[in-house]
């Protein structure tokens, strides 16, 4: 069991003496996947203002706690973190270097974010549309009534699309290199400063505080996500095509550091099998779609959702296309991939805990422990199998969609 | 036949197999060769060590003539550190056991397309993974001309590939464009003017220093480059009357043409000799004479035999330049050897045909001085194959770029289930890992390795292989002729198999 410095809380919850509140509930269920492939047995999850407080097995039960008794069968999981999605945006993009731009600018609430609920996504990250840098992510949850209501993070990750030409290695050394010449720029000014305050001082002592501190000059929007980026404060998402945009992404970062996952999509057939070792190594995280594919060019079928995940990359899944469609087969397909040969908690991890880990939100949501956003989702059996039914999703808290009511 | 390699390339460590091959082996005879010896180590810090390759026990043709049985090969770092009987095998090198199998310098394709998945800027644009390179390599190709780059075939990289970026620097002079040939006969008078005025120049300003330099207006820097030999153009030309025209002008301003095409070159073989020129023939080109005309003309086989006999410099290349799977199959890429071997039925001596597709395509290139041949120094591009390379029937083993081993037949999906190689056709025992990991049956393992090093095999899946004594392919050594021991130990693997 995972414990948390918020399992102070859990006291106060379960004190005898405390009165019912209005948002505090539980969810006794016979079965929970945590959401790092660990699986809890008759779970007793103690939820307070959209969050959970207490989770534990068989613990006993205030009297008077509203307890939501599910039946047996029926699977608690957390509600799907899809990290890749532009549904309910519309914008178009360019072909360039615009790491400044954010997609929340382009977030609206609408009818469209419904499909997310309705199949138990809780969690989405919402990308800018276009080539080259196209900008940062936001994560959101598909609920509220204005953009502000939606976001809960934004810039979670820098979108670079990696290519086999010189443009898209251009756009990325481009970046850093615009960064260097701003440092370069800073330090120019700062030693001017510095002249000018000694002169300053040398020339009247005694008034030499007038100006103190240097304040470097501002550096262009265009720069500062790549400073972000080699501070840490920033991920890359990179889409490649193939295996050679993988190369040529390798070739393009150079000696350069900083933290970058990659989007592999497996909508057609792809060739990245060469370098799954290599990406297996660096243990980033990958984002593809549940699908087979067949080695280009053959008709020998490949799992490579599980050969990247054997190797040693953090698997995180995507409905094989971006649309309501996609996300209503969504874990059907999940399912194919593990009766073809995916690790069953790596694909738990893969729809769950790595895509809210790889958007930088893991400690808030993506499985269930206390601490965790209470996102879950409640199934009439194991959420893989195809006559399963979504008997309900829960967003913080509140059930949002399914058929159960509090 | 009696192969071991060692599969993983980036874990290798010392096995028992290749303290075998160094005890075996006697001491360094190269000066440059330096040992790193602190075995203990080098588990740990085996990332930071050079990367060197040893292929043992293999027959070397260096590709200018001589042929070395029975040899090593040393690769460190990428270049070719020492070959010959007495090289002694560094403890950490990665040891792929040849014995039975013939070294190449890896073959230059001086015309190619859609080998590296890209055009234009190769660094930033190719596709190292592309299935066209593989087949290349798998032909044999370790080094394509692309647009006008010179390029290597080095799979999973993608920097360090272009060995030069001006392949050839082409003139076209036809006949049946006069102006043209006009234009190129009057740069090149006009260069040569210069260089005589310049020479000219540079002899009186010792005594006056008041002479003056003579000018370079409108003299044309390609002509000027030709004249001066820094480069040697290449024309495009078929018939005799484009090709005497040719020789007669590089006779006249002195320099050495290369000849694309050349296809009635049999016809004045001798002037091109004369001339100085190189020819890039495609043996199996098929075209009658044209019949209106009384001279001798048409395609031969007997072309770059001819042509070879006269002086001339042959390299070959195929009818297409591409990787063809349907379409002009047999005339692509795929069989450059084999084109090779269509001179050599022309009458092409052997070695001459082997020149044809390595060393002599290096020097029309200009790259002669990094690859082409084995030779010390030089880039380890090779290929092992089974047999004389120039024999249809023989397969590329391996093929390595720049020290790396970039294609190994067995490990691809194109030719593997034809005549597999013996151990690696069943699944590879763990022996290597099992003299190590295991003490306790290291004794075992390794006297008989040291022992035998040759003939030894005691993986009971080559027993399993064979069905059919396998001990028949043990020793080629005891047949006389080297060559014939080769196929019949492929008749007799492909039979059994």
């Amino acid at each position: 069991m995972i414990l948390s410095p918020l399992l102070l809380l859990g006291p106060i919850a379960a004190a005898p003496a405390a009165p019912v509140q209005g948002d505090l509930f539980v969810i006794k269920a016979p079965r929970v996947e945590l959401g790092d492939g660990e699986v809890m047995e008759h779970a007793v999850i103690l939820v307070e203002d959209g969050e959970i407080v207490t989770m534990g097995q068989d613990l006993p039960i205030e009297r008077g706690i509203p307890v939501i008794e599910l039946e047996e069968g029926q699977v608690v999981m957390p509600g799907l973190v899809n990290p890749y999605s532009r549904v309910g945006m519309t914008g178009g993009g360019y072909n360039d270097s615009r790491p400044q731009v954010m997609a929340s600018a382009e977030l609206y609430p609408s009818a469209a974010y419904e499909a997310f609920l309705e199949n138990g996504v809780t969690t989405v990250g919402q990308y800018p549309a276009g080539q080259g840098i196209p900008g940062q992510a936001v994560a959101i949850r598909p609920e509220g009534d204005t953009a502000g209501e939606m976001v809960v993070e934004d810039g979670v990750y820098l979108k670079i699309v990696m290519r086999n030409n010189s443009s898209a290695k251009r756009n990325l050394r481009d970046g850093f290199k615009k960064a260097d010449d701003h440092l370069k720029k800073v330090e120019k000014e700062r030693e001017k400063f510095d002249k000018a305050q000694a002169k300053a001082k040398s020339d009247k002592k005694s008034k030499s505080k007038s100006k103190a501190t240097f304040v470097p000059p501002p550096a262009d929007p265009r720069v500062q996500p790549f400073f972000d980026l080699r501070e840490g404060k920033l991920r890359a998402l990179v889409s490649i095509r193939n295996a050679a945009s993988y190369e040529h992404l390798v070739d393009a970062i150079g000696d350069e550091e900083f933290d970058w996952s990659l989007r592999i999509p497996l909508t057609r057939d792809i060739d990245v099998f060469h370098v799954a070792d290599k990406v297996g190594e660096r243990g980033c995280f990958v984002l593809m779609e549940p699908l087979i594919t067949l080695v280009p060019g053959t008709l020998r079928q490949r799992n490579l959702p599980a050969e990247f995940e054997r190797a040693g990359a953090n698997l995180v899944l995507l409905p094989r296309t971006d649309t309501k469609a996609g996300f209503e087969s969504f874990l059907e397909d999940v399912g194919v991939m593990i009766g073809a040969g995916l690790d069953r908690k790596a694909a738990v991890r893969a729809i769950t805990h790595n895509p809210a880990t790889f958007m930088g939100l893991g400690d808030r949501l993506g499985s269930l422990s206390e601490g965790k956003r209470a996102n879950l989702l409640i199934f009439s059996g194991d959420p893989f199998q195809p006559d399963t039914k979504l008997d309900a999703v829960m967003l913080d808290g509140k059930f949002v969609s399914g058929d159960m009511d509090q | 036949m009696h192969l071991r390699t060692n599969q993983q390339r980036r874990t290798s460590r010392p096995t028992w197999l290749l303290m075998a091959a160094s005890l075996f082996l006697a001491p360094a005879v190269m000066a440059n060769v330096t040992l790193d010896d602190d075995p203990a180590e080098e588990a740990e810090v085996e990332e930071d060590k050079e990367e060197i390759l040893a292929l043992v026990g293999g027959e070397i043709h260096t590709g200018l003539g001589g042929v070395l049985r029975d040899a090593t090969l040393l690769v460190r770092e990428g270049k070719i550190a020492a070959f010959g009987y007495d090289v002694d095998v560094p403890e950490d090198a990665e040891v792929v056991d040849v014995s039975g199998l013939r070294i190449y310098p890896g073959l230059i394709a001086v015309g190619s397309f859609g080998l590296f998945g890209s055009s234009g800027n190769l660094d930033d644009s190719v596709d190292p993974y592309n299935q066209n390179m593989t087949l290349a390599l798998a032909a044999g190709i370790t080094t394509a001309v692309d647009g006008n780059s010179v390029a290597k075939l080095k799979r999973g990289h993608v920097d360090g590939l272009v060995v030069s970026s001006s392949a050839f620097e082409s003139l076209s002079y036809s006949n049946g464009n006069p102006q043209g040939q006009l234009k190129v006969e009057n740069d090149l008078k006009g260069a040569a003017d210069y260089i005589r005025a310049y020479r000219a120049w540079e002899q009186e300003k010792k005594s006056n220093k008041e002479a003056k330099e003579p000018s370079k207006k409108g003299v044309d820097q390609k002509a000027l480059r030709i004249l001066r030999g820094e480069i040697r153009p290449r024309f495009n030309a078929d018939e005799r009357t484009d090709l005497l025209e040719i020789a007669q002008l590089a006779q006249r301003f002195g320099f050495r043409p290369i000849i694309n095409g050349c296809r009635e070159g049999w016809t004045v073989a001798d002037e091109l000799g004369r001339a100085g020129a190189t020819a890039i023939v495609t043996p199996r080109t098929r075209r009658p004479k044209d019949e209106s005309l009384l001279r001798e003309g048409g395609s031969s086989i007997e072309n770059a035999s001819t042509l070879y006999k006269h002086g001339v410099n042959v390299v070959v290349v195929p009818a297409s330049r591409g990787i063809s799977l349907g379409g002009i199959v047999g005339q692509d890429l795929l069989h450059l050897p084999v084109e090779a071997g269509f001179a050599i039925r022309g009458g092409l001596p052997e070695l001459a045909g082997l020149r044809s597709i390595t060393i002599e395509a290096a020097r029309v290139l200009g790259v002669d001085y990094r690859i082409g041949s084995i030779e010390l120094g030089k880039d380890a591009d090779l290929i092992v194959t089974d047999g004389d390379l120039l024999h249809y029937q023989t397969f590329v083993q391996w093929a390595i770029v720049d020290g790396e081993i970039v294609y190994d037949k067995q490990a691809e999906m194109f030719f593997a289930h034809i005549r597999p190689r013996p151990e690696t056709a069943l699944a590879p025992a763990e022996r290597m890992d099992s003299g190590e990991e295991a003490p306790a049956d290291a004794p075992e393992v390794e006297p008989a390795e040291d022992a035998g090093e040759e003939p030894v095999i005691e993986e009971p899946v080559i027993e399993e292989s064979g069905g059919e004594e396998p001990e028949a392919n043990e020793d080629p050594e005891e047949s006389e002729d080297p060559e014939e021991s080769e196929n019949t130990e492929q008749t007799a693997g492909s039979s059994g198999a």
